[in-house]
């Protein structure tokens, strides 16, 4: 493999492994918190994108006010489906798969609200327009301010999110909440709270990570759901249940995706058409032989129940 | 508006029914009843389809004593010419293509049920086995998909007719076929009926209600996991190549989680753990699949702005959360299993309601 295309494919691999991780931090807060491997999450990343989207259309091209955007949009769309469709369920013990039965269902029903909306205003794959421009150029080596906005942002907001869980109040009642719901009931932590808040966070991260991804490639109403087998690899990568777990499983998964994917190419003639199998293959590989993911290899890296 | 033909419409209702009663049988009888969380039944669905695509290009020319054309690429429209000329004049090489196609599937698909439940065996919590279906499922299609010789990738293969093409008349070549589907819907509900009644079927729901009790019970349960995975996969792939006959076409877009959502559909409304249910399921879906395709051309035709194809998914996924919230046993719930046991203590005892299973 030429080296050009190796730098470039490890490019990639951050950028879009840095949102893979905001995505994939959703699924593992609300599948520690509220027990619920929520399917509906790639909806929340579509909604964020088309706020930003319309924003972006509307005239302001502040990456600021098109990120807030696509967080409050996010959030809203996270919290409703909590509202709506999660919290009457939870009162009525449930199986399991009644659970990934509605979050699929109020998923698709996101989903196609938003293609019939993308249709009417014509919508379709059309890229968030940020102005690009080069900002570092050596070799073959290029970033776009694209690269300066979107890795950076999706570091620190994870940052941000690791600190609000290990050191705030709120963080503390999330992870109390996670390790078990009845005892965090009993000692008065407020409950339905803390879910509505931890929903409004997962939500308002997958928004921005919707916004980021669509200004690299193009927004659609398909781009959250074809997304979300790669981000739920991350999570369970991470065990479901571990933070820095998750993290790491992201940029494997991106890696997985552009370099291994690449390498395959190049020197075997593996042909690029099996590239989303990538992470159907680390799924199935995770919870065949080593379903706790990296948590073991992490001893105190933020895991949620420890 | 345009002119809805009522006795087409109906033959149109009818086939859909029968082909969605197998897809919804299959799934009643693996999670309904056996408990087993089937969210790959696309995976299931799509191996008839696979198969029936491969038989037409493959076999097909050769029980007609011809020889075959390779279906992909530039002999495209070659193979595609040969296949048509052989269903319209030669149906005995069309129905044993059929019959070879419908066991090879079964077969296949059961194969893959039973060896997919016991290398899950493994699997540290139940769940996991419906996401390893799921994401199994889009895997294979993926590779069908990417393999370009096969099923001719982006391209599929068209074609795929009817055994009843040759009749020429439209009208009854599509009567007969709906009968043939509907035939065979028939015979899998009468099957799993008495699948369900049988003293397996009854192991059956025990594992489902309590795996250590059956267990202690001296029930071999990754055994019969397996083998109601093999049925209901069997089952399934028969609704695939109906399914794949009926609309002309295979092509690896059709068998995506959607699909396995819309089978999900028909169980959750008719019935979890009812036969009657998923038929029922099976007959309202088709409905409303055929009221909203006629509605999205009547509206389309109208020069109205709405993309009414999209409404059908919103309203499948109202459904769905409407079902599971307020009426999450279905339309048809299930009922208490009597055995001859029960009725010769029920006339012992006199007039009383038998006592209702936990």
């Amino acid at each position: 493999m030429p080296p050009a295309l190796l730098t470039t494919s490890l490019v990639n691999t951050i950028q879009i492994g840095s949102l893979y991780a905001l995505m994939a931090l959703g699924i593992t807060l609300t599948f520690s918190v509220m027990k619920l491997p929520n399917f509906a999450h790639a909806e929340y990343v579509t909604a964020g994108a088309y706020a930003a989207l319309i924003v972006s259309l509307s005239g302001s091209l502040n990456p600021i006010v098109i990120l807030a955007a696509a967080f409050i949009v996010g959030a809203l769309t996270a919290l409703v489906s909590q509202l709506a469709v999660f919290k009457p369920l939870e009162g009525r013990q449930v199986s399991f798969y009644t659970l990934i039965l509605s979050s699929f269902a109020i998923g698709l029903i996101i989903r196609y609200i938003l293609f019939t909306m993308a249709d009417y205003f014509n919508l379709f794959d059309l890229r968030i327009q940020i102005p690009l421009q080069i900002v570092y150029r050596q070799g073959s080596l290029i970033l776009s301010n694209l690269f300066a906005l979107v890795v950076p942002t999706s570091i620190l907001l994870v940052i941000a999110l690791t600190l609000l869980l290990n050191r705030t109040a709120l963080g503390r009642e999330m992870r109390a909440l996670a390790n078990n719901a009845n005892l965090a009931r009993v000692i008065g932590i407020p409950v339905e709270r803390v879910k509505n808040v931890t929903w409004l966070l997962v939500g308002g991260l997958a928004g921005v990570a919707g916004a980021l991804w669509g200004m690299q490639t193009a927004v659609n109403p398909l781009m959250g759901w074809v997304a979300i087998i790669s981000v739920f690899a991350a999570a369970i990568l991470g065990g479901l249940s571990s933070f820095s777990g998750t993290i790491l499983g992201a940029y494997v998964v991106a890696f997985s995706e552009n370099t291994i994917m690449l390498f395959l190419n190049f020197n075997f003639g593996v042909d690029l058409a099996y590239k989303p199998a990538i992470p159907f293959i680390i799924i199935i590989a995770v919870l065949l032989i080593r379903p706790q993911g990296f948590t073991q290899l992490i001893k105190r890296g933020g895991d949620l129940q420890r | 508006m345009i002119n809805i033909d009522i006795g087409a419409t109906a033959i149109a209702i009818l086939t859909l029914f029968g082909i969605y009663s197998l897809m919804a049988i299959s799934l009643n009888l693996e999670y309904g009843v056996a408990g087993v969380p089937n969210f790959g039944q696309a995976l299931f669905v799509s191996i008839g389809a696979y198969v029936a695509g491969l038989t037409y290009t493959r076999v097909l020319p050769l029980l007609a004593g011809l020889e075959s054309i390779h279906p992909c690429g530039p002999t495209m429209g070659q193979a595609l010419q040969l296949r048509s000329e052989i269903m319209a004049t030669q149906p005995l090489a069309g129905f044993i293509n059929l019959a070879l196609t419908l066991l090879i599937a079964a077969l296949l698909s059961g194969a893959v049920g039973f060896a997919v439940s016991y290398v899950t065996l493994r699997l540290k919590e139940e769940w996991f086995l419906a996401l390893v279906l799921l994401v199994g499922g889009e895997t294979v299609r993926i590779v069908v998909r990417g393999a370009d010789d096969l099923i001719c990738s982006h391209n599929g293969i068209s074609g795929v007719a009817q055994p009843f093409y040759f009749l020429g008349d439209a009208r009854s070549g599509s009567l007969l076929f709906m009968l043939l589907c509907v035939a065979l819907a028939l015979i899998a509900y009468v099957y799993s009926q008495r699948l369900v009644r049988s003293p397996f079927g009854r192991m059956l729901k025990g594992l489902r209600e309590n795996e250590a009790v059956t267990r202690g019970l001296g029930k071999g349960i990754s055994l019969a996991r397996a083998q109601i995975m093999l049925i209901g996969s069997g089952i399934a792939a028969l609704g695939g190549v109906l399914f794949a006959l009926n609309t002309g076409f295979v092509n690896t877009n059709d068998y995506v989680v959607t699909l396995t959502l819309d089978i999900w559909v028909m169980v959750v409304l008719g019935g979890i753990g009812n036969n009657r249910g998923a038929l029922l399921g099976a007959a309202l879906i088709a409905i409303l699949d055929r009221f909203t395709q006629v509605a999205a051309i009547t509206l389309n035709m109208s020069g109205s702005e709405i993309e009414f194809n999209y409404v059908r998914f919103i309203a499948f996924g109202l459904i769905l959360l409407l079902m599971l919230r307020y009426r999450p046993a279905g339309l048809l719930p299930e009922s208490p299993l009597t055995t001859n046991a029960h009725e010769v203590i029920r006339r012992a005892r006199g007039p009383q309601p038998v006592s209702k299973r936990a």
